[in-house]
This record gives structure tokens, sequence and C-alpha cells, in this order.
């Protein structure tokens, strides 16, 4: 003390001295406040019990407590001794009427009034110590936040908006349960400040409506009881409250407890947003190539991210080939509207018979349709469905037709081939652009089978035939030489199921 | 402890203001109050209490120079002053003893204490 000049104005020399001399500064504020809160509770039950002066008395000693902790909480240095010190005055004054009055018939006033006295005495004891710069020191600083505090009293509600907005967050207030949830509706709460002790609809039943409802569930909520209650504050953790504060609370702890709220606030919030974007991209992806690609491949892909990798694997699959017979003949004759609403026609019957015998459309080649049957999905009967299928386009055949002859467009006639081998089914492409689809021998020697069928004809190769375990009708085998392949196959005309 | 002079309490700030009050009148005491220096040196004049006890952050004319005031007046400089300070360092009792004060007494205050001074102060 000595090294502090003489003439230098009090308010300056006070900080000066106390920084080094005080090693835990703020205990006494939290003793006082603590002792504080134990009184209100003890008063509270008291009530009716007391006189007119003693519940007077009691009033200003918690007009004091309210005071020194609006003190505690200013940031600003100027809340100074003096004040401070007339406030713990008036606290000691008042504490030590009741104790005189009360403490005797009502022990444990006696004793908190006690607490109280010993936590002013330890202020007075450092009164070099300006408390204020010591619960200050600690700095939390935090994302703005958007908090609704929930208290009955609106001292209390004031007091917390108070020490929050000086942090650069937003404070909405509510004076009741049902004022809080109408808030939660109208707003996006970060955290939610929730006192327990209310009239009408308690902390704990506000507490319970928020983590019931879908879209505040995730919204933290920091339970604020007045008594040193841990039974009920377990209650609260095990319906969902994220945290806890016992009035009355430090500044510094609030602080910090709103900050680790808005964090994970911001964190559930990001990780909604992500959630939404893939839900709206696999709705976008579905409905894009659901027109395209059987349920069954987009399933595959959307569920299996590495399926998106470009790359495949080696399946035994049957391949269905089919084409209209002399469709750019054909087409040459007709209006470019007439090519269109004649291929959609064909093309939609078609892909609605492919998809009900679950094969996979590959492609659409001008009129041409390449679908597989064994990928992305193996099954036992795969080459069964796949002639299933190509009898069951036949046969669709005549319906297209009836309505062609309707709006004076041309009939027309498809030949079918079918081929079974080994295929490399996957993602095939370049980064930028890929498709699910087939490469390999065999869907060439399929095109070239395809080349050789008649209208109305399908042909399946001999290891289809092979792959099949139900009974077919099979017509003339014949033995075509396939171009550019330098063999020639056997191939079989499927006439129909065996009846 | 039944004087017939009152006492006179100068404090500004209302709720410690109040509770001396209750205190002071509860030990039998007559007490007057003011609200800062000038209202102070004011009813010293016209009352002539038996003691004051007068804090010295005051508005309007503060604490010390309420006291130093006191001193230079005949009417009034025989009347013994407590300085009520918030400040327990040496320099700010000694500063109030150097403006003419009798006594002080460190808030919070040290009420039987504070009833011994001005018992003291009062007979003299």
């Amino acid at each position: 003390m000595s090294a502090i000049p003489k003439n230098l104005p009090d308010e300056v020399q006070a900080p000066v001295t106390t920084r080094s001399t005080s090693p835990a500064p703020a205990l006494w504020s939290e003793l006082l406040l603590r002792s504080m809160a134990e009184l209100r509770e003890l008063f509270t039950g008291l009530g009716t019990e007391l006189g007119q002066e003693t519940a007077d008395d009691f009033d200003h000693l918690f007009e004091g407590g309210q005071r020194l902790t609006q003190m505690l909480s200013s940031t600003e240095a100027a809340a100074s001794r003096h004040d401070l010190m007339n406030v713990l005055a008036a606290i000691r004054g008042y504490a030590e009427l009741l104790h005189e009055d009360l403490g005797g018939q009502f022990a444990e006033v006696g004793e908190a009034l006690t607490r109280l006295l010993k936590a002013v005495q330890a202020a007075n004891n450092e009164d070099s110590t300006p408390p204020v710069a010591g619960t200050t020191q600690r700095v939390i600083t935090s994302e703005p936040g958007f908090i609704l505090a929930v208290d009955d009293l609106q001292e209390n509600r004031e007091l917390v908006a108070r020490y929050l907005s000086r942090s650069g967050h937003i404070v909405v207030t509510a004076a009741s349960g049902s004022e809080a949830l109408a808030t939660l509706g109208e707003a996006d709460v970060d955290v939610v400040l929730l006192d327990l002790m209310m009239p009408d609809m308690d902390g704990h039943e506000v507490l319970r409506r928020i983590k019931e409802h879908p879209d505040w569930r995730a919204t933290p909520v920091i339970v604020i009881s007045g008594s040193q209650d841990m039974d009920g504050i377990i209650e609260c953790i095990e319906a969902g409250a994220d945290d806890y504060l016992f009035k009355p609370f430090n500044p510094v702890l609030l602080q910090a407890r709103i900050k680790a709220g808005i964090e994970r606030k911001r964190w559930h919030d990001r990780e909604e947003q992500y959630r939404q974007q893939l839900e709206r991209n696999e709705k976008f992806i579905r409905a894009t190539f659901g027109r395209y690609l059987s349920d069954e491949i987009v399933t595959d892909i959307l569920e299996r991210p590495e399926g998106l990798e470009l790359g495949g694997d080696l399946r035994r699959v049957t391949i269905l080939m089919s084409d209209i017979r002399g469709f750019t003949t054909l087409s040459e004759h007709l209006a470019p509207a007439q090519v269109v609403t004649l291929l959609n026609r064909y093309l939609g019957a078609m892909t609605d018979i492919i998809m009900a015998h679950q094969g996979t459309i590959d492609e659409f080649i001008g009129d041409a349709i390449l679908a597989v049957f064994g990928a992305p999905q193996h099954r036992d009967d795969d080459a069964n469905r796949a002639v299933r299928c190509a009898l069951a386009m036949q046969a669709a055949m005549d319906e297209i037709n009836a309505l062609n002859r309707a709006e004076g467009l041309p009939e027309i006639h498809t030949g079918i081939a079918l081929n079974t081998g080994d295929v490399i089914a996957g993602n095939i492409g370049s980064e930028r652009r890929s498709k699910y689809g087939f490469v390999g021998h065999p869907m060439n020697v399929t095109s070239r089978i395809e080349d050789k069928t008649a209208a109305g004809e399908i042909l399946a190769s001999h290891s289809t035939l092979e792959s099949l375990t139900g009974d077919f009708r099979s017509g003339d085998s014949r033995k075509i030489k396939v171009k550019g392949i330098g063999e020639s196959i056997v191939v079989h005309q499927i006439l129909g199921f065996a009846t | 402890m039944s004087e017939e002079k009152p006492i006179l309490l100068v404090e500004d700030n209302e709720l410690n203001r109040e509770m001396l009050v209750r205190r002071l009148t509860r030990a039998g005491l007559k007490v007057l109050t003011a609200c800062d220096g000038q209202e102070a040196l004011d009813l010293m004049t016209s009352e002539l209490p038996a003691v004051v006890l007068m804090d010295m952050s005051l508005p309007v004319l503060d604490g010390w120079t309420a006291c130093r005031l006191a001193r230079q007046d005949d009417r009034i400089s025989h009347i013994p002053i407590i300085a009520l300070t918030a400040h327990a360092m040496e320099e700010d009792r000694l500063k109030a003893l150097k403006a003419g004060c009798d006594d002080y007494a460190t808030k919070p205050v040290d009420f039987p204490e504070l009833l011994r001074k001005i018992e003291t102060l009062s007979a003299s």
C-alpha cells in the first residue's frame, strides 16, 4: 500500500491496491448471495407467521441483495466501492436486526443470517477488493444468441436481460410458461433460461412441452432453481434439460452456460440444415432420375455413397434389348410430334412392363430399349423374369397398335433379343458425367442378336435358355453369324409359356 | 439513552439511511435525517442535534466540506460529527478527521460500536 501515491483520488486507488492483494476476490459475494437466496426461501416459507415490521425488514434486506447482485454484474468499474459499501452496510444492518428479532425463535433463519453476516464480514475484511472487478475479470465471449428468459418475477427477468444483453445477446423475456411457449412458436430461440418455480404452468411442465415439440426439442434449456434442489434438477436433466443453475447465479457461470448452449444449438442447426439439404437432393435425384432409372437403382445409389464412385463389379445378368423394326423408315413419313407420341406411348408401356418385372432400364437409344435383369440386385429368377418380360412386351403391342390405329398412326412391331452373361455393372463415365450402366462382351452380343430378330419375334441366346428354370416353349433354333465377333452363336425363338 | 436532543443522520443512500434510522430508533434515539451536506448544515443550525452521523460522499455538498464549514460556524462548531465512511483505508480516516470530524465508523458499521461512539460523544 505504501507504493500508492497519496494524492490519487479514491476511485483510482482502490482497484489498484486490490488486484495484487486478493487471491480469491469473488468468494464472499457468492457466499452472500447464496445465503440471501436461502433466506428468501425461508422467508417465503414463514410468510404469515411474521409481523409486518419483520416482513418490512426482510423486504429491505432482499432489496439490498438485489442491488448487490446488480452491482456485481456490472462491468462498469464505476459501480464504486462507496455504493457497494452502502449496500453491504444496509444488508448487514437489516441482517443484524432480523437476527436479533428472529435468531432465537427460528433457528434456520438465524443460521442463514449468521452465514450472511459472515459473508459481509468477509467482504469487509477484504475491503480493499472491489468484487465488481473480481467477478468480471473472466470475460466469456460468445457468439451472440437469441435467449428466451422465463421467470415470473420481473426483477429476475430484468436482471438476466441486463447480464446477457451486455454481452451482445438478444434477450426476450416471458413472465409465464404459456408466454414462453408462445414466444418459442414465433421466434427461433437459441437457448431457453427457465425458472422452475412459477405459478400456473411451472418450469417442469414448460420443459416437458419443449422437449415433446418436434421443432423445439433441440433448443437447449437451462433450468434455474431458486433452491439447492438437486433432486429437482436431476428430474429436469432426465426430462431433457441441458444444463442448470442455482439462484443466485454467478454471472460468469451464466455466461459460460449460455455460450455452451448457443454452441450446441448452432451445431444442431447446421446439422439440421445439412439434413434438409440432403433430403432435398434425394428428392431431386429421385424425381429426376426415377423417370429413367428403376427405383431400385436410385435407392441403391442413394443408400451407398460409395455407389456413386466410378467403377463397378462383375455380374451375371440377362440382357434384354428391344427395338421397333423399320422405325427409321417409318419415322421419315411422320411429323416430329407424331414420332414423339408414338415413341412415348411405346416406351411408356414398355417401361411399366420392365419395371413390373424388376428389370433395370439401362437406356433408351432412339426407339431401342436396353434393360438388364440381375443388377444392381441379383435374383435367382433373373433369366425367367427377363423372358416373361419379353413375352409381356410383345403381348402389349396389340393394345399399343390399337391406340395407334385410332389416332391414324402406323402400327409398330418390335423384335426382342435376350442374352445372359457376365458384364461389369456400375457407375461408368467421368467425374462430370456418369451413369449406372453395363459394359462387356454380352452387351454387344445382345445387340447383334437384336439385329437378327424379326417383327414380333423374341430371340434368346443359348446361355439364357440354359439359365431358365421355368417352362417356356421355344421354337426354332438357328445359328447366327455375328458381325464383328468372329464366331457364330445359337439362338432360340421364344414362343410363350409352356401350357 | 433517551436523549432529549435528536441525532442527525446524513446519508444519501436511501436503503442505508432507512436501515440506520430503524436501528437507531429501536435503540431509543430520536433521529433526524438529511440527504446532502447542505441540508445537514441547515438542520444542524436549526435543530442543534446532539451528534451528527455523516456520510462523506454526499451530493450538493460533500461530507468533508460540510464538516469543515460546520467547524467554522460558531453556532454549530461544537456539535460532534461521526464520519461514516465506505473506505477503511487510513487516508480516508485521516481525511475525515482532518476535516474536523470527531470520530469515524467504517461501513458496514459495527452497530454496537457506533452506539458507544454516539453515547460517548453526546455525553461530552
